[in-house]
């Protein structure tokens, strides 16, 4: 692989890369501000968490 | 960012298109999460009615044990209903005292329920003096803390590398990792702001001494032993900053060989997956308090969901401290980068004669800087103004953050595969051990020699 090609896919890598976490860091806040917001509204309460498992 | 970071880069994108190829795995990583924190709840139930037991025992030693398992009951209950109407009585005098703008008068805490063992374990224990066989287990477990993080990292990494995952299932458990991330944004409720500003104060001392250092040392160590500038620069970000993503954000600026490349990712992988597995023990070794620990795995771990893993094996407070210098580090990725085009482009062309190639700074970090760190601020500032009460944080905090954590982990446990780490290999392995064990015996020290203090958060 040449030295231009190389850099090209590396350069190439990288914007995918970084596209895809910052798609991701998006994702991930929606998730937390609906799991906040579920907390704050009372949906998600005490014993939520508790119901889901055995004790 | 980190390995939770990375996965966007190891082929699955986030979008709706691919949510059918994610499911399958991430449904598996859910159950598998499920089932060990189901793990986690048994054995924290069984050490705990062990604990009791052992009351028991010593009581029935010393003849002063309950006649029969009612009185036993009984005492209990009675116990407990005196500490509530305490309890009730402090609550109402801290109201009292608050509302008269006393601020000297602490909020009461509220009393837990008292553990009982069951009728069975009792009668055990008082008749044939021996504490049962599951309550001894579930102390064995808890002693050699073997809590759901160990419990998907290894038992993770044995299927992985066993009977092998299914190919529907492979897309999914990446991108499981990242559900790391919502854990750290919504563990903000727990912190004020002083918190963050005096951990992070310690924590950008650190990151500025151990991970730009590392970066730094390397980039003039190989420049003195002819080593390759590409690997170099790839090690270099990769070890001191953030793993794989630093390593593919700078591979391009400092044109890595492919072999050094992938050699990079597989050194970074192998030390990080060896750290995670060791330094919760050297920690215990080293009698390092929570906070201790986890200001050192926030420094010396090199990507988030690794040392978000070994922070939450060794305990909670371990991570809130873990958390904060690790918000510290990713913020550092976009100035590696910027280290690498000063160091490896501008500066050479400089030397040679050239004209430097103009950075452009805020194009760096506007691409490069890890955006989720925003909620965990917004988090930390809704807490400062009082939008969450005592349940809403203990709810966020401990047992959502729990859920999201445990299919993350069941990410990265499944995804820890011997080949990749295999590839690790050539001068790239001889400078990621040096520089990383070096990093990690160094910033050991230094977190002990500054103590728990400087790093507890109070919440």
């Amino acid at each position: 692989m040449s030295e231009q090609s190389t850099h090209n896919a590396y350069e190439e890598k990288a914007k995918s890369t970084f596209s895809a976490e910052r798609k991701e860091d998006w994702f991930v806040l929606v998730v937390a501000a609906i799991t906040v917001a579920l907390v704050l509204t009372g949906v998600i309460g005490p014993n939520f968490v508790k119901s889901l498992f055995f004790h | 960012m980190g390995s939770g970071g990375n996965s966007g880069g190891i082929g699955v994108e986030y979008s709706f298109k691919n949510l059918p190829k994610m499911l399958p795995g991430l449904l598996l990583c859910a159950v598998f999460g499920w089932a060990a924190l189901q793990w986690d709840t048994t054995m924290g139930g069984w050490n705990r009615n062990f604990k009791e037991a052992e009351k028991v025992l010593k009581a029935v030693n010393e003849g002063k044990a309950p006649a029969d398992y009612a009185e036993y009951k009984q005492k209990h209950a009675d116990g407990f209903a005196k500490k509530t109407e305490e309890f009730k009585a402090a609550e109402e005098a801290f109201k009292t005292a608050k509302a008269a703008g006393d601020k000297t008068v602490k909020a009461p805490k509220k009393p837990s329920k008292p553990t009982v063992i069951a009728e069975s374990d009792f009668n055990s224990v008082t008749q044939a003096k021996s504490i049962p066989g599951n309550l001894k287990f579930g102390n064995l477990m808890i002693s050699f803390q073997m809590t759901y993080v160990a419990v998907l990292l290894l038992v993770g990494m044995l299927i992985r590398n066993t009977i092998g995952i299914a190919e529907v299932f492979k897309a999914g458990t990446v991108a499981a990792r990242p559900l790391i991330k919502p854990g750290i944004i919504i563990l903000g409720a727990y912190y004020m702001w002083s918190d963050v500003l005096k951990v992070g104060v310690f924590g950008l001392a650190l990151v500025v001494a151990f991970v730009m250092g590392t970066q730094v040392l390397i980039s003039f160590w190989a420049r003195r032993a002819k080593v390759d500038p590409g690997l170099a620069g790839v090690m270099g970000a990769g070890v001191g900053v953030c793993g794989v993503s630093a390593a593919v954000a700078v591979a391009p600026v400092v044109n890595a060989k492919p072999r050094d490349f992938f050699y990079a990712i597989g050194t970074i992988l192998l030390f990080g997956t060896v750290g995670l597995f060791t330094f919760p023990y050297i920690g215990q070794a080293l009698g390092m308090s929570q906070p201790v620990f986890g200001a050192w795995v926030g420094t010396a771990i090199l990507n988030t969901a690794q040392l978000v893993a070994a922070a939450s094996w060794y305990g909670h407070e371990s991570l809130l401290t873990a958390n904060v210098i690790n918000i510290v580090r990713v913020g550092f990725i976009p100035l590696i980068v910027l280290w690498a085009i000063y160091f490896y482009v501008v500066k050479p062309a400089v030397e040679a004669g050239h004209e430097g190639q103009k950075i452009n700074v805020w194009e760096v970090i506007s691409s490069k800087f890890p955006i989720f760190v925003f909620g965990f601020f917004i988090m930390v500032t809704m807490n400062e103004f009082g939008f969450f009460t005592a349940e809403h944080r203990s709810i966020l905090a401990h047992e959502l953050l729990k859920l999201f954590f445990a299919i993350g982990f069941a990410g990265v446990g499944l995804n820890i595969a011997f080949d990749d780490l295999k590839k690790a290999g050539g001068s790239a392995f001889i400078i990621g051990v040096l520089s990383g064990t070096l990093k990690a015996v160094l910033a050991a020290l230094a977190v002990m020699a500054i103590g728990g203090d400087a790093f507890k958060i109070k919440g």
